[in-house]
């Protein structure tokens, strides 16, 4: 047994050689502001409260054995059905601009950016990721990619991420400029062994984001992704998160509510059989007058699963007539499964509406037994039950491709976390 | 058709049935009034097979074979049905959907061959419509939003499409106003057949002016008190329960 790393030391997924060449002071320098502070803080682990179900040092320690295998094959691409451009980010590097992308669509290679970089990059690159990981992510990037799509542009893009070596740090910067609009479909294929992604998201004025996330990963991976989304005046930005988790998976979204009228809604099922592990961590901050937050987020935990979402919120000092919604619940169908929900609020402002819910718990017993007493076998009972528990998830999805690509991950995963409950 | 001898059934480690006896024979309906409190319910819970609801002593013979074993499920296959004072919201589940799926599970456990969604939805359609349920209420999911009477016609609507041969109605014309009651009580009377028994619980007489029993049992602090013709339950409004109830004790 090696002894357990010391708090300010990093493990080898966290010293990876350097990727990207250093070509810009800013960068570099901006690069070692974040290793400085990411190394006074260390592997965030259990004792750190936002770390509390998630210990990110024990799952690196652990063994990198038993990654098993990767429930569809890591070159199958779950968003194969919804047309689009696909740009491929192998280990932290992006692939060639893909053909069909629309001129008024930049796409920058974050490893050949030097003194000359555009300023939208420059300006913004590490402004809206402050966390923890977010640092390791700039700190540590082998890669990375920065997407800006023009004033008034409408597109489709999507991101694949696949990964060949052990551990990968990259970041994506995406810039939505006033009025344009990105449907973006971020899928991580097959994933084995540490990833560690940090993704900025910045709304201009009356832009519009849906973004769709999907992480197929081997049971042994850890995944932390960190998302940072800036929203400005009526800028709108939608995330549809479905969770099959990981040894370790973490999803943590920050949005900030910058400009009167912006919105965010957050929804997404998990499903995890196994011994397997999810944790969506939100952050929403509504720092100004009349914006509004909506999230949902269900979950069925098999076997020794362990879901996690702790979601707070501020509204702050000023940010009157805001309307914040929020629910979270779980639905425990192994033995030794485990839920974790955490809802937070902070308000200080006035006239605002705040609803939040969150519930662990079996399944409706009196919903059971009518659906048995009316001929329903109980194993088909709960399923029926068990999939319109999720189903409110993906209801508000309008796009019926889209819709039916996201419940089909949740779906193909169902069976045997449902197994695990016999 | 249903013979409970002896019932005693604890639910929670308390003992709510005290030794019900019973016989009901093909063709006939009876009616089971008493006070809140009695163990209607528990008896109808008992009859379909819900968990948590245990027999002491006592047996249900069903078409002669003993139930206790059975789960609700195989109970329902076997023809018996129960109608529920509250009939359950379940989001998510459309009302068509349920209906397809509890009319094949049913099919499927007798050896039947099971519908497909084109048959289902004619056979559906015929049915619903002679008990004034549109169209659109069973694209809804399944009870969500319904006023009572409309959970209630749904619930007789399930009783046609699964022809039961013992149907028991729990407190089902709780919550109707008159108008409701009699469509229900009309969708009930269509079903009475020579094959097909039928148990009605109610706490008033109301609804046995338009559902006319065979015979009428009175239930109080877990057994059946008193029992005659009809004319009982008129005796019971006249009365009140509490002149059975001080019999029993």
């Amino acid at each position: 047994m090696s002894s357990r790393p010391a708090e300010n030391l990093l493990p080898k997924s966290f010293n990876p050689e350097p990727g990207v060449a250093a070509r810009s002071g800013w960068l570099e320098e901006r690069r070692a502001r974040a290793l400085q502070a990411f190394r006074a803080r260390g592997i965030p682990h259990r004792r750190m409260e936002e770390w509390k179900y998630s210990d990110l040092r024990n799952a690196l320690d652990a063994e990198p054995g038993d990654s098993g295998e990767v429930i569809s094959s890591g070159l199958h691409d779950p968003f194969a059905a919804i047309a689009g451009p696909r740009l491929v980010i192998r280990d932290g590097n992006p692939d060639e601009r893909p053909a069909g992308l629309p001129e008024n669509i930049e796409i920058l290679d974050l490893a050949e950016i030097d003194e000359n970089a555009p300023l939208w990059v420059s300006r913004c690159l590490g402004s809206a990721l402050k966390s923890g990981m977010g640092e390791a992510s700039l700190a540590l990037m082998q890669g990375g990619v920065a997407i800006r799509v023009a004033r008034g542009t409408s597109a489709v893009l999507h991101l694949r991420f696949v990964q060949s070596v052990e551990s990968v740090h990259a970041r994506v910067l995406i810039e939505v400029d006033e009025g344009a609009s990105l449907l973006l479909f971020e899928s991580l294929g097959g994933m084995r062994g540490v990833t560690n992604l940090g993704v900025e998201i910045l709304l201009r004025p009356n832009a519009q984001v849906r973004h769709v996330r999907l992480a197929d990963s081997a049971p042994g991976a850890v995944i932390v992704e960190e998302v940072g989304v800036a929203v400005a005046r009526d800028a709108r930005y939608q995330a549809h998160l479905p969770q099959a988790g990981a040894r370790l998976s973490r999803v943590e979204l920050a949005v900030k509510l910058e400009g009167e009228g912006a919105e965010a809604a957050l929804d997404g099922a998990g499903v995890l059989a196994g011994r397997l592990h999810a944790d969506v961590t939100t952050h929403i901050e509504h720092a100004a007058g009349r914006t509004a937050s909506k999230q949902l987020f269900k979950y069925i935990v098999g076997g020794h699963s362990r879901a996690v979402y702790q979601g707070r919120i501020s509204v702050h000092k000023g940010a009157d007539g805001s309307d914040s919604r929020q629910t979270a619940k779980a639905i425990l169908a192994g033995e030794r499964a485990e839920a974790d929900l955490k809802p937070e609020l902070e308000i200080l402002a006035d006239d605002v509406k705040c609803a939040h819910g969150a519930a662990v718990g079996d399944l409706d017993a009196d919903s059971l037994f009518y659906l048995r007493a009316r001929g329903i076998p109980e194993a088909e009972a709960r399923e029926l039950l068990v999939r319109a528990f999720l189903e409110e998830t993906v209801a508000g999805i309008t796009d019926e491709n889209i819709r039916s690509t996201v419940w089909h991950f949740i779906e193909n995963r169902l069976p045997e976390a449902l197994d695990e409950a016999a | 058709m249903l013979e409970i001898e002896n019932l005693h059934v604890s639910a929670q480690g308390k003992e709510i049935l005290k030794g019900l006896n019973l016989v009901i024979r093909k063709g006939e309906v009876h009616a089971i009034m008493g006070p809140n409190g009695s163990g209607k319910s528990t008896l109808s819970y008992t009859l379909a097979g819900r968990e948590g609801y245990e027999i002491t002593a006592g047996r249900i013979l069903y078409r002669g074979e003993d139930l206790t074993s059975l789960a609700p499920e195989e109970r329902a296959a076997k023809g018996m049905f129960l109608a529920l004072q509250y009939p359950v919201e379940i989001p998510g589940v459309t009302t068509m959907n349920f209906l397809k799926a509890a009319l094949n599970a049913q099919r499927r456990a007798r050896g039947e061959t099971e519908f497909d969604a084109l048959s289902v939805l004619r056979l559906v359609r015929e049915t619903a419509g002679a008990l004034n349920i549109p169209e659109e209420m069973l694209r809804r999911a399944l009870n969500v939003g319904f006023s009572g009477g409309e959970k209630k016609r749904l619930e007789i609507l399930q009783m046609a499409l699964f022809k039961p041969s013992l149907a028991i109605l729990d407190e089902t014309d709780s919550g109707l106003d008159i108008d409701a009651l009699k469509l229900v009580a009309d969708g009930v009377n269509r079903l009475r057949a020579p094959d097909r028994a039928m148990l009605v619980i109610t706490h008033y007489q109301r609804l046995l002016n338009y559902i006319v029993p065979d015979r009428v049992h009175v239930m109080a602090q877990g057994c059946i008190v008193a029992e005659g013709g009809r004319e009982l339950a008129q005796e019971l409004e006249a009365r009140g329960y509490a002149g059975f109830v001080k019999d029993a004790a």
